[in-house]
């Protein structure tokens, strides 16, 4: 009786065969300078997986984010997106930016346009749609994230957690398939966190990929498929969420949850 | 009284003043903006040029930088045609030489005041521009110059009233400027006084102008930031 049970109730493990892979690293490494911010990683990130980054500061998560996406270039290793193998040559760039949307710590609206201008502006330069398609598609993604009433004004006549809210409808006004985050509540005051991680719970539900540097374990534990501990450039430990937060099997992560927990 | 005949003259001469003064400006943005972008990363060779030419474009006095652009400009263009093999004989007419001269000194302090400009906009308006695909153009057209613009007016705004005010100089090179017929009237009439003031209204009417101008751009390249507290901008120098 009891092994049927065991049978008929399937282990909670999310997706423990991604059907996919989104992400693949293989051995990167990147310097600046002379100074070596990631060894060696190795990184796989299937289609659908929420993915937490965290690490003590200065570990490498953003350089590693910002590999990922070109914003840095990688110095050896292989990153591949869907596919495509990130070279420094610009087809290949743009190829993976396309599947890539991107959220900063820091928002990084266009102070000097609209909310609704900064979410239409990618989409009419780099997709070349008319206005009115562009306005639709912005408008919807928007009301994702409720913000549409804000929709006239500019980023500074926002709060924090609405500016990133704007800053993450306008990533995903271009359709990626991939999501970045580095460090997205961090710059914000504790009323406006917890607005932008319940919009990221929402989109983690959509079945959309995730890579999300962030510091909000809570968050960690109720949305990710595995969580990455990151220390001097290297990956230390990672794990289901699950066994990351309850059971690490290194000093160094045992650490770092005594600390941030 | 003023005589008709001399105040129609100044303000022809005004004319003169406003033409060379604009023209001068344009030309001076364009050096400012392309030594700007130039020098933006730090690259020798393109680096020591730019030396070169702000040492000598800011050391040496407007003046006599137009000095030398009337007295040896057809020298200095006949030697450069003679470089690569051709023989040009050019006339520089006092125009030509103020014009030159005060865009290529102000081209000078321009490229300075729009570099520092761009390399405080944040990284992170390239970057964003950047993982949205758009087309570089479109990003230092509609990203970053319109806050470009919005952190160096003020210094803009200052730049063009010196250069204003500096054609005045150019008259020493026969320019027929509001001065020059300032000069004219006072020497014939014996009156110095009005007509010496009418040209110094003159300045103060497009000083007057140009705060007013600035003003607006001011307020319209503001959009979208919050208000604060602004100082009067500095007088010119
Ligand atoms: N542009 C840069 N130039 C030089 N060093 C850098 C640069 N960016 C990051 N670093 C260094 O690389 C290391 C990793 O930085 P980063 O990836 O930002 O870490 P994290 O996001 O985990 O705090 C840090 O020691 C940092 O000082
Ligand atoms: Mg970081």
């Amino acid at each position: 009786m009891n092994a049927v049970t065991q049978i008929a109730v399937p282990s909670p493990v999310r997706r423990e065969t991604p059907a996919a892979v989104a992400i693949s690293i293989r051995k990167l490494n990147k310097f600046y300078g002379g100074f070596q911010a990631l060894r060696d990683i190795d990184l796989e990130v299937g289609q659908g997986e929420i993915v937490i980054l965290c690490g003590p500061s200065g570990s490498g998560k953003s350089s590693l984010i910002r590999c990922i996406n070109h914003l840095e270039q990688h110095n050896s290793g292989t990153i591949r997106v869907n596919g495509t193998e990130l070279t420094h040559k610009a087809s290949d760039v743009a190829q993976v930016r396309r599947q890539l949307g991107m959220v900063f710590q820091g928002f990084n609206l266009f102070p000097h346009m609209t909310v609704l201008a900064n979410c239409t502006f990618a989409l009419r330069l780099a997709l070349r749609l008319p206005a009115a398609e562009a306005n639709d598609i912005a408008r919807e993604y928007l009301a994702r994230v409720n913000v549409q009433d804000q929709a006239a004004k500019y980023p500074s006549e926002l709060s924090g957690g609405q500016q990133q809210r704007v800053a993450i409808a306008r990533a995903l006004c271009l359709k990626p398939s991939i999501m970045l985050f580095d460090e997205p509540t961090s710059a914000l005051d504790p009323e406006s966190v917890g607005s932008v991680l319940r919009i990221m719970e929402d989109l983690a539900a959509t079945g959309i990929t995730m890579v999300c540097v962030t510091h909000e374990m809570g968050f960690a534990r109720r949305v990710a498929d595995r969580c990455v501990f990151m220390e001097k450039g290297e990956i230390v430990e990672e794990g289901t969420s699950d066994r990351f937060f309850s059971a690490p099997s290194t000093a160094r992560l045992k650490a770092f949850l005594q600390q941030v927990l | 009284m003023p005589e008709m005949g001399f105040v129609q003259q100044l303000g022809i001469g005004a004319l003169m003043t406003i033409k060379v003064a604009v023209l001068s400006y344009l030309l001076a943005l364009a050096i400012g903006t392309a030594f700007a972008l130039v020098t933006l990363r730090r690259r020798l060779v393109v680096g020591f040029i730019w030396q070169v030419y702000a040492s000598i474009f800011t050391g040496v006095p407007s003046l006599l930088v137009a000095f030398l652009f009337f007295y040896a400009g057809s020298g200095i263009v006949a030697s450069l045609a003679s470089l690569v093999g051709l023989t040009v004989t050019v006339d520089i007419s006092p125009f030509a030489a103020a014009v030159a001269a005060l865009g290529m000194v102000y081209g000078a302090y321009l490229a300075d005041l729009i570099r520092s400009a761009i390399q405080n906009v944040p990284p992170g308006q390239f970057e964003a521009a950047k993982v949205l695909l758009v087309p570089q153009p479109a990003t230092w057209l509609l990203v970053i110059l319109p806050q470009v613009l919005r952190l160096a007016l003020p210094g803009m705004t200052n730049m063009w009233i010196v250069v204003m005010k500096d054609t005045a100089l150019i008259s020493l090179i026969g320019l027929k400027e509001i001065m020059a017929y300032a000069k004219l009237a006072s020497g014939v009439t014996k009156e110095p006084f009005i007509y010496y003031v009418l040209a110094s209204v003159f300045f103060l009417g497009m000083t007057w102008l140009t705060y007013f101008v600035s003003r607006r751009i001011e307020s319209w390249s503001e959009r979208g930031y919050k208000p604060v507290v602004k100082q009067e901008p500095a007088h010119a120098l």
